[in-house]
């Protein structure tokens, strides 16, 4: 009996928090129908579909979109060659400086995001480097590495290097044994990985505001927007266009790395 | 071909090579993450700090690039200690709440929701992270407002009273719960939730159920499993979830503009010295606070096992 | 010993980038003519202030400059003067800026605008002569810019609260006091967040506490400054939020129960607009202002583009559409008659007649702008305002 009430305090608290979580994204919803302009008030005078009309004929939307979006796939790309690399190299070796390398890397998304952006903004200033498109990558591979890393080093630490030792044995060379041994061991790894850093670089605003000149990446667009008229409900349509876009590669994602968890595990 | 074959002989001949020479090849793998690191990253950080070696030219704003260490002088003031403290209290509530509210999803989807519900709170969790932090936080500011959603319902409910004593609270109340620090907090909570449970859920699905069926076995009551087997082994988990929280609290500025009464946070400091005041030496040497908060910090949580866990 | 050499590189690469600065200005005058345009220019301004019919279609003076001179125009939105002191320092990515009074010298001493040949704008003889050669943007006989709009900050209210009573005093904002709906100011106003709001602090004082002897709000001896200091800590726990957004500001107006503040004629005009309650007045202790000019960064991408920009945004038509919908007065009074949007009255309503009881914004500066004696300089307002937000 006791466990049972304990049971259902857990579930209860459980649905609560998700709840907590999502409450917002259906305000979010909810507003991008609202007839207001500017000034939102609740419960909103008046629903209309407006804004999806309003948002798909505006060329900035799109233009921040995609840069968004080339950003974000570049800097994972990146990241997740940076980040196996140095995974790689930390694995089941011990040499001098490994626990500063370990912390060096770690270090962009410990310190506060706003310390990579004006530390970037100053070397771009006195390098007289002008803004451009890598600018805004160079920034968000640079956290973005960590992120790999930490999901490529966690699942190695658990990968036995017996699997390598059997390779290297059967003939295979450094590179089989990667592509055919080693490869697929870490293959939720790279791709729980690529997923957070991507939504990271995606939704990034505090480096970006540093990095990006007048260019305008989705969050940036948003920013100016949240408070102009008649763009602001459009914020909510392009937040909603995004979580639909962006619904079926979660599932598809958690789907790959449970089945490989539960065949490994 | 022929051309497979020879560039097969080579990889194998460099990967030969590389077996029998593991310095070389740590310096292969190394030699590029560290390039980006040090090279972008570390360089970045340097000219950074040496910018908080220039000075601001009062009248016109231009920086005055002649060294001096006038701006750490204009550094340790009274209003910018009390900022750095106001925030790194902020970052210190913030990590304590999400560690409180994440534990109980974590644990729930690990110990007792099978795979396919698991994969649904997944899921549920990750979505938050895609949909953009700023639209979040502006529909935040009307759920919060005085005139706003929360205010509605609990007026709904004939729950005032409550709500009132919450915000006449001195130190956290304020005219409105958007104005207030207990706003800020729970947006703040609500924005990084999610790199605080997943960690913690990542620690706990490493906890092999049969260290559980062990301690069952040997007589512990469930608290007691719980307190001895669980919670050391989550440790790490939340140490490494707190990295985020209280990092992410500490650099953020866009919230404290849009919740709250105005009082700075640090990264809100910076970028107005910076962005606002063009006094970038000052924002630099502001940098200072947060670089050194987060060392100390980064200290205690490798104690934790932080870094096992990220 | 690496804490050393940690610290010699840092100062090696501060000597370096010391050394990589000397960008001397040499720039040898102003342009002689225009050539063609180069497809873009690029423009910081204030909210509202360069509209392209996406907010209201009615309002719009970008499309049709876009279409006459292939000059495709992308507007910067700031929120105070130091942001575009600091956005315009910070690189040639913009190409012009409407800079206030509190900005434009600065801009000027520290070459970051160049000089502006007038003879290459057609419409400079339709300036208002009171504006043509204003010190804050006309130096050593050199023109650092044209005239763009000016104006004065009000007392924005509530009109459910206020109802029949409207404000007459800014002491609504200063002191603690009941409203006429029964309740307490407390929590329910607003304040401007920049420094230069102290000036607003002054030039209550300067009519409540004639004793301290303040003449201009900009130029404070250490008496004055720390009274207006005192003024700005004790509104401090009445403030409900310190406003930095104009739209941030129309929100809290309407949702958060926030009834008076200092605010700029856009935020009455478009809260009338959109149906927030609102209303305005110049209460009796006169106001703080602002008289912007467009002036060009020294490095201008678009130099081109940006000289045709600043024709065009003299026409009455451009001038006359946007005074209607800021709420601010014309540089090219010509504007005042004919245009459709303004009405023939709305110079009048906008304040055009209260030039000279407004007090402009403009840099504070430690000789008190040559009067004599020492005054507060500006970079401890920056310092003094931050302090008194955080409560301090």
């Amino acid at each position: 009996m006791r466990l049972r009430a304990k049971h259902l305090g857990l579930r209860l608290s459980t649905w609560a928090v998700l709840l907590f979580l999502h409450f917002p994204i259906f305000i979010v919803a909810l507003y991008a129908f609202t007839t207001e302009s500017s000034a939102f008030t609740f419960p909103p005078p008046g629903l209309t579909l407006e804004w999806f009309e309003v948002a798909w004929n505006n060329g900035d939307v799109r233009d921040a979109l995609s840069l968004s979006l080339r950003v974000a796939a570049t800097a994972t790309v990146i990241a997740l060659i940076l980040g196996t690399m140095a995974a790689a190299a930390v694995w089941r070796r011990k040499f001098f400086g490994r626990e500063a390398v370990s912390l060096f890397i770690v270090l962009p998304i410990a310190l506060p995001g706003i310390v990579t952006g004006i530390a970037l903004r100053s070397a771009i200033s006195i390098g007289g480097i002008p803004f451009s498109f890598w600018t805004i990558v160079i920034g968000h591979a640079t956290f973005a590495v960590a992120i790999a890393y930490n999901n490529v080093a966690a699942r190695m630490r658990r990968t036995s290097p017996s699997l390598l030792e059997a390779s290297a044995d059967l003939g295979a060379n450094g590179w089989q044994t990667f592509r055919h041994v080693l490869l697929p061991q870490i293959r939720p790894a790279l791709v729980a990985g690529g997923m957070l850093a991507f939504a990271l670089s995606f939704d990034e605003i505090i480096v970006t505001t540093f990095t990006a000149g007048n260019q305008q990446t989705l969050p940036i667009w948003m920013f100016t927007s949240l408070v102009r008229p008649r763009q602001r409900p459009m914020t909510n349509v392009v937040a909603l266009f995004v979580v639909a876009l962006t619904f079926i590669p979660i599932v598809l994602a958690t789907r790959l790395t449970r089945n490989t968890e539960g065949t490994t595990g | 071909m022929v051309t497979e074959t020879t560039s097969a002989s080579r990889l194998d001949r460099i990967s030969g090579a590389l077996h029998r020479h593991p310095r070389l090849r740590l310096a292969l793998l190394l030699g590029l993450p560290l390039l980006w690191l040090v090279g972008v990253y570390g360089g970045s950080l340097i000219a950074l700090l040496s910018q908080s070696f220039f000075s601001l030219d009062d009248f016109s704003g231009t920086i005055d690039r002649s060294l001096t260490l006038e701006t750490w002088g204009d550094l340790f003031t009274d209003s910018n200690i009390s900022i750095a403290i106001r925030t790194a209290s902020m970052a210190v509530a913030v990590t304590i709440g999400s560690a409180i509210i994440a534990f109980p999803i974590a644990y729930y989807a690990v110990r007792y929701a099978g795979p396919r519900l698991r994969a649904v709170f997944f899921v549920l969790i990750l979505i938050p992270l895609w949909s953009s932090y700023l639209v979040r936080v502006y529909s935040w500011k009307l759920i919060l407002a005085r005139e706003g959603i929360l205010f509605w319902f609990v007026d709904k409910l004939n729950l005032n009273f409550l709500l009132e004593a919450a915000l006449s609270a001195p130190g956290i109340g304020g005219p409105s719960l958007s104005a207030s620090a207990l706003g800020q907090f729970i947006v703040f909570t609500y924005i990084w939730l999610p790199y605080m449970i997943l960690p913690v859920h990542a620690a706990l699905e490493r906890v092999p159920k049969s260290y559980l069926e062990a301690s069952a076995d040997l007589g512990a009551k469930p608290l007691q499993t719980f307190r001895t087997v669980i919670w050391p082994l989550a440790i790490p988990g939340i140490a490494a979830g707190s990295i985020f929280t209280f990092s992410l609290t500490l650099g953020d500025y866009i919230i404290p503009t849009i919740i709250g009464d105005s009082s700075p946070f640090v990264g809100l400091a910076i970028y107005s010295y910076q962005g606002v005041a063009g006094n970038l030496p000052l924002a630099a040497a502001f940098t200072f606070f947060p670089i050194v908060i987060m060392g100390i910090y980064l200290y205690v949580a490798r104690r934790a096992g932080a870094f096992e866990a990220l | 010993m690496t804490k050393r050499r940690i610290l010699a590189l840092v100062m090696l690469v501060a000597l370096v980038a010391a050394a990589c600065g000397d960008d001397d200005a040499t720039t040898g005058g102003p342009m002689t003519e225009i050539g063609d345009g180069e497809g873009a220019v690029s423009i910081i301004a204030w909210a509202g202030y360069i509209e392209d019919g996406s907010t209201d279609p009615a309002y719009d003076w970008v499309t049709g400059f876009e279409e006459a001179t292939g000059c495709e125009v992308t507007v910067k939105t700031a929120a105070t003067s130091d942001e575009m002191v600091a956005l315009m320092q910070g690189s040639n990515e913009y190409d012009l800026v409407t800079a206030s009074g509190d900005a434009s010298l600065r801009l000027i001493s520290g070459g970051t605008v160049q000089e502006v040949n007038t003879d290459l704008i057609p419409s400079w003889d339709q300036v208002d002569p009171r504006l043509q050669e204003a010190p804050w943007h006309f130096v050593d006989g050199k023109h650092y810019g044209v005239p763009y709009q000016w104006g004065s900050n009000v007392l924005m209210y509530r009109t459910d609260v206020f109802g029949d009573t409207p404000p007459t005093s800014w002491s609504v904002v200063w002191e603690e006091q009941t409203l006429p709906d029964g309740e307490s100011n407390a929590g329910r106003i607003e304040a401007y967040d920049g420094p230069i709001y102290i000036a607003d602090a002054a030039l209550y004082l300067m009519a409540h506490q004639p004793e301290l002897g303040i003449t201009d709000p900009y130029a404070l001896n250490r008496d004055q400054f720390n009274a207006s200091l005192d003024l700005m800590r004790t509104q401090r726990d009445l403030v409900f939020r310190y406003w930095h957004d104009a739209f941030i500001q129309l929100d809290d107006f309407a949702n958060e129960g926030v009834v008076a503040s200092t605010s700029w004629p856009f935020q009455v005009n478009y809260g009338q607009f959109t149906g927030v309650p609102v209303a305005s007045v110049l209460p009796e202790e006169g106001a703080t202002g602002w008289a912007d000019t467009t002036m060009m960064h020294a490095d201008a991408q678009h130099p081109n583009c940006a000289y045709m920009w600043l024709d065009w945004s003299l026409n009455p038509k451009v001038q006359g559409d946007l005074a209607a919908w800021f709420g601010s007065v014309p540089a090219n009074l010509a504007a005042c008659t004919g245009n459709e949007l303004l009405t023939d009255t709305g110079c009048a309503t906008n304040g055009e007649g209260n030039f000279d009881q407004i007090h402009f914004w403009k840099t504070p500066q430690a000789d008190c702008f040559g009067m004599g004696g020492e005054c507060v300089p500006y970079h401890e307002w920056v310092t003094a305002s931050v302090a008194v937000i955080g409560g301090r």
